[in-house]
């Protein structure tokens, strides 16, 4: 026992119903806490987070006159802040209240009473000696810059535009491909409505494409973030598309004399482009580009057939790389999905046979504007296929081979894809294989059954175990696990509803951006509950399917969420930055540099002053993890309420007997 | 590869006077579909001109033909084609 008696200090144990009154004995501890040093005041209640047991604690506060108090309940995480707003609300610094968690580090976990009192006193004890020491703080400010950065401009990154751009804010929209518009402008028509994605696509990107608040950068990447929250300094690769995007008239005659041909990645590579080509005809920005891989022109004067032909005078060789650097105060992180390869999966088939194809092909075979101009037929004959077996879960749930998770949205766009076939088809026949169907979600599992149903498709509960080839036809082994038979198919086509995964050049883009990414590689969420499109790094908002397989709904949805957030921190004049940070005496930092390294946040960095190094540390990077402060040689670095005399105080309670024997 | 479309691309056939060549090797170096190489025969002035070694990729670019500084070779254009990919 040795609370500094400077401090008035006031306890107050909440009962949580019989969640900690139920093993500790709540009275006793009240008593006990009552006479320990610097404790002038001692309360119980049976909900301290309710408003009367709030009103307990500004009451004792004003009339006590209160230095400090500790609330002994549950877990910091989840009523830390009531009760520092509560203190703030009668003046005093919401610092000087502190938690003891006697609930999940004690009640929860202990069946003898007494024990579990007695624990519970110890911890009580050990946060006032922290307590007494801890000093008064306020939070570290920041001026915010009222620009955002959207990176990806698939449809999650064109709603987060333009719900920031509609409120007001200037917003950069960056896409990697010649268009925006991602996977979903691939779609031919949309479930549960069957609306055509393009028709309702196209609005949005029109929209977004000619809002005065938003900068398209479309061909470019994000190269270098730096800053911090509020202040982030972007550098931006725009790669040269070689045609002007405001000179060209779409007029097509390049692309009739270029020479060179290549597949089109936005066709699934059933359809063969040129080198100069558009992927789409309402690409946005509406304008060819030059694939820089294929074309012969960049050597001086070869080729250029192009060039000639072009009326606009649009072609111009001699674009450069550019690096544009941009000042933006927040990011939302939309970079999308992409298909597990199907040549991954050897024994259905995939990459080998023209016939077994991936879901976006079918897609883009199902589209009036796709290769087939929405008319079904095959890759290697051009047929029309008679029976056309789809194959869910092809790597999703599939711990042992290939992915654990579940990829959402195969169950209902393989039901989507059967309807569409047999709508057009109508003397085809459709069989899924399917593991359970996750109809999940408003009007899908009426969809599906609509599927069965109206639409006679035949759905078959097992895996598929082969596929191959047998003259012109394609065989499908498989298990019916309903009626416990091995069934073989013969068909014409086949779907694979392909796993989901993060966009393959997403790791090079999260190692720029420093935010943290789960063991898929899918970006991860500051809390999956509750914090869904927040990243751990402040600043950063995430959006689509690139934190997790969802669908349109789904995605636009978090857009709009990691908009309000944007919106949010631009409504501040100023941020806040939590307080317990790092900090140096800089008198005892011998400048060694050690802890520069090891901060995760790039928040220390050497700095010379009256001629000697010395570490300092940028607060408003500092998340207050301890690092530095754990290797600083010197004991120069010290964490803001967590300095080592406070944390040795609570080691020594918490190891001494209440004699201070150990 | 197969396609749902077709697409056809020029095919140009290149002509060489071997023995204005001085064996420069610029056509050789700059073919952007990599046509030609260095042939094992001599001309007249004993240097060795290039030869055609994959007659099927050649575009009609015309590159060669204006890099050349003797005017040695030069392509025209022998047919439109289907486009092969291949892979």
């Amino acid at each position: 026992m040795k609370a500094d008696h400077r401090k008035k200090i006031g306890v107050f144990i909440c009962h949580c119903g019989i969640n900690i009154a139920g093993v500790v004995d709540v009275n006793k501890a009240r008593e006990e806490i009552g006479r320990y040093p610097g404790v002038v005041h001692s309360e119980d209640y049976i909900y301290m987070c309710s408003d009367p047991g709030q009103n307990f604690v500004k009451e004792a506060i004003k009339e006590k006159k209160l230095d400090a108090v500790v609330i002994a309940c549950c877990s910091p995480t989840l009523h830390e802040t009531t009760f520092r707003r509560t203190v703030e609300s009668v003046g005093m610094n919401p610092y000087q209240c502190e938690i003891a968690n006697i609930r999940e580090q004690c009640s929860w976990v202990h069946e003898d009473k007494k024990a579990a009192t007695d624990k519970a006193m110890k911890i009580t004890e050990s946060v006032i000696e922290k307590l007494v020491l801890n000093e008064s703080l306020f939070p570290v400010t920041v001026p915010v810059t009222r620009r955002a950065l959207v990176i990806g401009g698939g449809i999650a990154g064109i709603q987060a535009a333009l719900d920031i751009a509609n409120a007001g804010y200037e917003v950069l929209l960056v896409e990697r491909e010649p268009s925006i518009g991602g996977h979903m402008i691939q779609l031919s028509e949309t479930f549960p409505t069957l609306d055509c994605a393009q028709c309702i696509l196209t609005p949005r990107m029109v929209e977004v494409g000619h809002h005065p608040k938003v900068k398209l950068l479309t061909y470019s990447e994000i190269q270098e973030v730096s800053g911090y929250v509020g202040n982030f300094k972007v550098k931006i690769l725009r790669k040269p598309r070689y045609v002007i995007e405001d000179k060209c008239n779409l007029c097509g005659e390049c692309e009739k004399v270029c020479p060179i041909a290549a597949p089109c990645s936005f066709e699934g590579n059933l359809k063969v482009r040129k080198a100069i080509y558009i992927p789409f005809p309402q690409a946005i920005p509406a304008t060819y580009t030059i694939d820089a891989d294929k074309c012969p022109g960049f050597l001086p004067i070869a080729c250029g057939k192009c060039a000639e032909v072009c009326e606009p005078k649009a072609i111009d060789f001699d674009m450069k790389l550019e690096i544009i650097e941009e000042e933006v105060g927040s990011i939302v992180v939309a970079t999308g999905y992409e298909l597990y390869p199907p040549k991954m999966i050897g024994e259905y088939g995939g990459g080998k046979y023209e016939d077994v194809i991936d879901g976006l092909q079918f897609e883009r075979i199902l589209s009036a504007s796709g290769p087939t101009n929405g008319e079904v037929r095959r890759l290697s004959d051009g047929k029309v296929p008679k029976r056309v077996v789809f194959v869910s879960c092809v790597g999703s749930r599939d711990p042992e081979n290939h992915f654990p998770y579940c990829s959402k949205i195969c169950c209902m766009y393989t039901a989507k894809h059967a309807m569409l076939y047999k709508h057009r088809v109508p003397d085809g026949e459709a069989i899924v294989f399917y593991i359970d169907i996750r109809a999940g979600g408003k009007r899908y599992e009426e969809f599906v059954t609509r599927a069965q149903e109206e639409d006679k498709v035949l759905y078959i509960r097992g895996k598929v175990s082969k596929i191959f080839k047998d003259g012109d036809e394609l065989v499908v082994m498989g298990a019916d696990t309903l009626s416990g038979k091995q069934v073989e198919i013969r068909c014409d086509l086949v779907v694979l509803s392909m796993a989901m995964t993060p966009s393959k050049r997403i790791e090079e883009t999260v190692k720029k951006l420093k935010i943290q990414m789960d063991e898929h590689g899918f970006l991860q969420e500051a809390h999956p509950k509750l914090r869904p499109v927040e990243t751990l790094t402040a600043g950063f908002y995430l959006a689509g399917a690139g934190q997790a397989p969802k669908d349109i709904p789904d995605a636009v949805a978090q857009a709009s969420g990691a908009a309000s957030k944007v919106l949010d921190m631009f409504s501040k004049d100023e941020l806040e930055h939590l307080p317990i940070v790092a900090t140096v005496d800089e008198d005892l930092c011998s400048g060694c540099g050690v802890c520069v390294p090891l901060c995760p946040y790039e928040a220390r960095v050497m700095e010379i002053r009256d001629g000697r190094k010395i570490a300092a540390v940028n607060e408003i990077l500092c998340e207050g993890c301890g690092s530095c402060v754990s290797a600083c040689p010197s004991g120069a670095s010290q964490q803001r309420n967590l300095k080592d005399d406070q944390i040795i105080n609570v080691v020594e309670v918490m190891l001494t007997d209440g004699k201070g024997e150990f | 590869m197969k396609f749902f479309n077709k697409v056809t691309v020029p095919v140009g056939e290149i002509h060489i006077i071997k023995d204005r060549c001085k064996g420069c090797g610029f056509c050789v170096e700059y073919c952007p579909r990599d046509v030609l190489e260095l042939s094992d025969e001599f001309n007249t002035k004993g240097y060795h001109p290039p030869r055609v070694k994959d007659p099927g990729r050649c575009i009609n670019c015309g590159l060669c033909e204006m890099l050349c500084p003797e005017f040695a070779i030069w392509s025209t254009l022998k047919e439109e084609r289907e486009a092969v990919i291949e892979g």
